[in-house]
């Protein structure tokens, strides 16, 4: 027996290797929801290097483009003051349409309570095998990031939420276009409800849109319901982009996220889970 | 010792071209895929044991920045590196259309691994990235074809200098 190990030593290797990944995969079902401690670990490992390289180079680019950009820095100066304007004048506007549900006093409250739950992150990594999934950013538990923390792109689209692994400087966000992705929406018009969820492929579908509902049409806006108690309620979310009848008992509807993968840069993680915010 | 410097290092760089590529365009990390490249390289001149144990480490690596079931990637990699040792001690491949067949066929049998494993896990349709990924192995192997002898080209001029 040990000569036959000794004879296929190279086989017995790759069996092992195989075996142990096996065994891996095994205890992960179902399907990975909760990460285990080996992948933590690796995770823990690895995602602060490439941290740090995108970082480094970031960095390069930072200073070659922060010497050019002093010549602009005036011109932006005066378009940031323009709209810190229009900002403030939204935010009186949003504050005027909240005052007709809420006293002045709640309004302070939540809306103090919103500014310093946002946190600005940026994305460091994609997905290895599927970039429409996840995205790793540079925001940690050190930052006060949890798992189910709401994720926006710089024009407040909806682009996902936390999930595990989170290291200390690292999270990964899974997007809305994950095919395992479900956000509670309602349409626009008629406030037909829905499950958004991915097709893998870059846009979403909106689920169990019966067949016989005539009310959902094609350009139309959907923003989250909030009823699924992890993402907020009235964030934008996508268009719809075409409505196909099949012969099951749901429609096939095709659905265009706002967020797009050249505005990832940039993101904001809304630190209050909705729960907290609308308590 | 000196084979563990050297695959750390040659970890190092894959993760730095894999952050890199992947800022270029999205569509590139399916295009080239630099773990499987550096296994390739790094095994070619080894055995298969090795080959299989660097599979393992690049795969399960590759699985961590991916959201997904850990270690699909893993396995696919492991009987690939074991097929990168053990072919490459067996033929040659110096000449550049042997070597491009060489990390045609072993990115080929990797990638079916990977999406039999994958579609037997998810019971889902595979995501092609809109037909980029069956690029994967021409792709890679060009580039890999193209790079292993200016690669090692630099590393004995960097050995003669030091000397």
């Amino acid at each position: 027996m040990p000569s036959f190990f000794k004879r296929n030593k190279s086989l017995v290797v790759l069996s092992i290797l195989i075996f142990l990944q096996l065994v891996l995969i095994s205890i992960q079902v179902p399907l990975g929801e909760r990460e285990n401690y080996f992948e933590k670990a690796v995770f823990v490992v690895f995602s602060p290097l490439q941290h740090g390289i995108v970082s480094f180079f970031q960095g390069i680019g930072a200073f070659w483009e922060g010497y050019f950009s002093l010549r602009k820095a005036h011109k932006q100066n005066e378009e940031m003051r323009r709209e810190i304007f229009s900002l403030s004048q939204e935010n009186r506007l949003l504050r005027n349409a909240l005052e007709q549900y809420k006293s002045e006093n709640e309004i302070d409250e939540f809306l103090g309570e919103m500014y310093p739950n946002i946190l600005h992150a940026r994305v460091v990594g994609l997905d290895a095998s599927n970039y429409y999934k996840s995205v790793m950013i540079n925001r940690g538990s050190l930052n006060g990031v949890e798992k189910n923390m709401v994720v926006l792109d710089k024009f407040g689209n909806l682009v996902g939420r936390v999930i595990g692994p989170i290291s200390l400087n690292e999270a990964r966000v899974q997007l809305i276009t994950d095919k395992d992705c479900g956000v509670s929406v309602f349409t626009e018009k008629e406030k037909v409800l829905g499950i958004l969820s991915g097709d893998g492929k870059g846009s979403c579908r909106l689920e169990h849109v019966v067949s016989t509902d005539e009310d959902v049409s094609v350009g139309e806006n959907l923003y989250t319901t909030g009823y699924d108690s992890i993402f907020l309620p009235g964030i934008n979310v996508g268009r719809i982009l075409s409505i196909t009848p099949t012969a099951d008992l749901f429609k096939s509807v095709a659905v265009k996220p706002y967020f797009e993968f050249r505005n990832l840069d940039q993101l904001a993680v809304i630190r209050m889970p909705a729960k907290d915010i609308f308590k | 010792m000196r084979d563990f410097l050297e695959t750390s290092l040659g970890i190092v760089i894959a993760l730095i071209v894999f952050s890199l590529v992947s800022h270029i365009s999205v569509y590139l990390i399916q295009a080239i895929n630099v773990f499987s490249l550096l296994v390739i390289y790094l095994s070619s001149s080894r055995n298969e044991v090795y080959g299989a144990c660097l599979g393992a480490v690049c795969g399960l690596i590759q699985d961590s920045l991916s959201l997904g079931v850990f270690g699909v990637a893993g396995i696919a990699k492991t009987i690939m590196g074991f097929l990168a040792g053990f072919v490459s001690k067996r033929i040659d491949v110096s000449s550049f259309s042997r070597r491009f067949l060489f990390i045609f066929v072993l990115i080929t049998t990797e990638l079916i691994f990977w999406a039999f494993l994958y579609s037997f896990i998810y019971s889902k349709a595979l995501n092609t990235g809109r037909g980029v990924i069956f690029l994967q192995p021409l792709i890679t192997a060009f580039f890999g074809s193209t790079l292993f002898p200016q690669i090692r080209k630099g590393i004995k001029a960097i050995s003669r200098y030091r000397r």
